[in-house]
């Protein structure tokens, strides 16, 4: 919260101090019970209004004025003997607001403050709460429909995730489903993202947890944070459980310097506890990722408890292709053939894919910033993004130089080479060959502008043009780089 | 008057809260004069009342209508004062600054409401004057209070750091009784009658009344 400003709370504080004096100011006259009780002897009052304790009487002189005190029988039937009216009501609007402005300033001041004093301190108790967070149907936007390739793992997973919508027929099969079903493949191939499209999927709660959110400083706080995680997750089943990167308190026991390390141990030593305490029909189902499963306690992944290993492998083409087109969903793609990138990407993960999509189209938008169009995202955008992704930078830096100047021209062509070379940030340079080495080559341009060294990784595409000498054309093809390049990237 | 007790209580805590803002801040602004800006880099040169409540001392117990109340007390540090400022004087002059700001600022709203009356008489409505005279008052009081040298009011302070070496180990056999005095002589004036208040409560109405005209 800001902190208001110094001239501001004085103001608001004077203005409510005078609206809270004109507030008792405006109040009648207060007279003695007594008087008011010689009014009535004498006959004068016409009007009372009285909430029961404080009377405000109206004389027949068109007075007001204010008096303490209590309505017994006797003044009552002598009032009423006179004819005068007496009206039981609070004071409506005046009354009201003097009430409750102290009362909500009060409350505002105290919830400020206890907000402010909770912010600083860290209850102890409330570390032995499970750190997980919880996440509704309604909050996920992932269902298995965003996860590209994985078919193997979408299957398994269509099974546990049916099995706690409909849990009645697998029962009377005699099934017993997985208890706990461990994700285990290479980082970012979708383990996470495929835990999220189970949350989508189902209509199960989903409890989100890292593994290494239970281990804390002091020993007992995660075996208390698994049990409160489980506590949650059976009071609300259906539910799965998912622990991400496992291997931080799954690792196997009794390893590692000194040997021991209590708290992971003892965590680790609950959550074996946990897994084997749900009852048959407990429909709590623990879903558990990592990229280390060799690492894992064997009693871990032992029948009964996490025994249901889905490897989520590395991406096939035909995955990637899936995969771009999830990532390019949405996405204004100018007619790429994304069975060509997909085999470009060769190795990449789905992660890497999601990235190289974005990448592209970042660049699509710079370019159309450029050229002040709409933004289309081209091949060569993805071919482009493609190299930042592997860490080619399209422009020279230092290095590359200082590797110009000490180019020795080593590779100097015995005959004319003449090439067509599109670049990687979309020019095209055409002209002889003067030299080439291992990561340049100087071309000479024909119409008598200075000669061009450009690095080969900057090259996208190599075209030899006529006019090229056999030995040249040779040796150009003896480089395999050349070779590559010859072809289409 | 029923609801309207806390009224009265807000007619009383806005004035105190705003008194021990401006108590505060002369602490700290002396301080910072003496070359002290421990006060300063913790936020509390400063007039608003947010940066000195104690929500105890200044937010609860008054509104339940427990005659005395505290805001956050200012650090200082009396080994940052200025050179040429002695650790002794620079201590009872922080500590008598505090008091000797809401003496001030009593007489000078006092001031300003007599020139409002000389100027003439309907400028100041009768609407302000509970809250002005509160505000007389309760700077009288606060200064008059915190003067007196019982630990942890300021005026102890002073005497802390002007007392001659020969009384120091009676005074500082008196500070572990400290407390009990206090509440003794806040609680004393209910019980016997025998109100230490009520001497400067009248200069203070009596300033009020000169004011007034």
């Amino acid at each position: 919260m800001k902190k208001l400003n110094t001239a501001f709370v004085w103001a608001l504080l004077l203005v409510l101090v005078m609206f809270f004096a004109w507030n008792r100011q405006s109040d009648n006259p207060a007279v003695p019970f007594a008087q008011f009780l010689a009014d009535v002897a004498e006959e004068k009052v016409a009007g009372i209004v009285t909430d029961g304790k404080t009377l405000t009487v109206t004389t027949r002189q068109g007075e007001l004025y204010t008096t303490r005190g209590v309505l017994d029988a006797a003044i009552f039937e002598k009032l009423s003997e006179q004819g005068v009216v007496v009206n039981y009501e609070t004071s409506a609007l005046t009354g009201w607001i003097s009430f409750l402005i102290p009362v909500v300033l009060l409350l505002a001041f105290l919830v400020y403050f206890l907000r402010k004093s909770q912010a600083k301190t860290t209850n102890i108790l409330s570390l032995r709460r499970s750190p997980h967070r919880e996440i509704s149907e309604a909050d996920s936007q992932v269902t298995f429909a965003d996860v590209g390739g994985c078919e193997n793992a979408k299957e398994e997973l269509g099974d546990v995730i049916d099995f706690l919508k409909a849990p009645q027929r697998w029962l009377d099969a005699g099934v017993r489903l997985p208890r706990g079903v461990l994700l285990e493949g290479p980082p970012g191939c979708g383990k996470t993202l495929l835990a999220r499209a189970v949350a989508g999927e189902t209509n199960a709660k989903f409890f989100l947890v890292s593994g290494s959110e239970f281990v804390e400083m002091f020993v007992g706080v995660g075996a208390a944070r698994v049990r409160d995680l489980f506590e949650t997750a059976v009071k609300k089943a259906p539910s799965v459980v998912f622990i991400d990167e496992l291997d931080a308190v799954g690792r196997r026991r009794g390893s590692g310097i000194g040997s021991s390390h209590d708290e992971r141990e003892q965590t680790l030593n609950q959550l074996l506890v946990c897994l084997d305490g749900f009852k048959r029909n407990d429909r709590v189902v623990v879903l558990a990722a990592t990229n280390r499963p060799d690492v894992l306690d064997t009693a871990l992944v032992r029948p009964g408890r996490i025994d249901r290993r889905i490897r989520v492998p590395e991406l096939n083409e035909a995955a990637r292709v899936e995969v771009l087109k999830i990532q390019t969903r949405g996405k204004p793609i100018d007619s790429v053939d994304l069975q060509e990138i997909a085999r470009l990407a060769a190795g990449f993960s789905g992660a890497r894919l999601e990235n190289l999509c974005n990448e592209a189209a970042l660049l699509a938008v710079r370019r159309s910033k450029r050229e002040a169009n709409s933004v289309r995202i081209t091949r060569e955008d993805f071919v482009r993004a493609m190299g930042t992704d592997l860490g080619q930078d399209q422009r020279f830096n230092k290095l590359d130089s200082l590797l110009i100047e000490s180019a020795t021209q080593l590779a100097e062509p015995t005959g004319t080479a003449r090439v067509r070379l599109s670049l990687l940030d979309g020019t095209t340079v055409q002209g002889d060959v003067v030299w080439a080495d291992a990561a340049f080559l100087k071309i000479r341009n024909s119409n008598g502008d200075p000669d061009l060294v450009v690095a080969k990784r900057q090259v996208q595409q190599l075209e030899v043009l006529p006019g090229t000498d056999a030995a040249a054309l040779d040796e150009l093809q003896v480089d395999r780089w050349a070779m590559r390049s010859s072809e289409t990237v | 008057m029923g609801e309207n007790w806390l009224v009265e209580r807000f007619i009383f805590w806005i004035p105190l809260v705003l008194s021990l803002s401006v108590h505060e801040w002369a602490h700290a602004a002396s301080a910072k004069w003496l070359g002290d800006d421990t006060a300063e880099r913790l936020g509390r040169l400063s007039l608003n009342p947010l940066d000195h409540i104690d929500p105890i001392g200044t937010l609860i117990l008054p509104l339940l209508g427990v005659p005395f109340g505290w805001a956050k007390p200012v650090p200082i540090n009396p080994l940052r004062f200025r050179k040429d400022v002695g650790m002794n004087t620079g201590l009872w002059l922080t500590a008598a600054a505090g008091p000797a700001s809401n003496l001030l600022l009593a007489l000078f709203i006092a001031g300003f409401v007599g020139i409002a009356a000389s100027i003439s008489p309907g400028l100041l409505p009768d609407v302000a004057m509970p809250v002005v005279t509160t505000f007389i008052v309760l700077n009288v009081l606060l200064a008059f209070f915190n003067l007196l040298p019982i630990p942890p009011l300021d005026g102890s302070r002073v005497v802390d750091a002007i007392i001659p070496d020969s009384f120091r180990p009676a005074w500082d056999a008196f500070a572990p009784y400290s407390a009990f005095v206090l509440i003794g002589l806040i609680f004393l004036p209910r019980m016997s009658g025998l109100d230490l208040f009520a001497w400067p409560q009248q200069w203070a109405m009596q300033l009020v009344h000169l004011a007034r005209g």
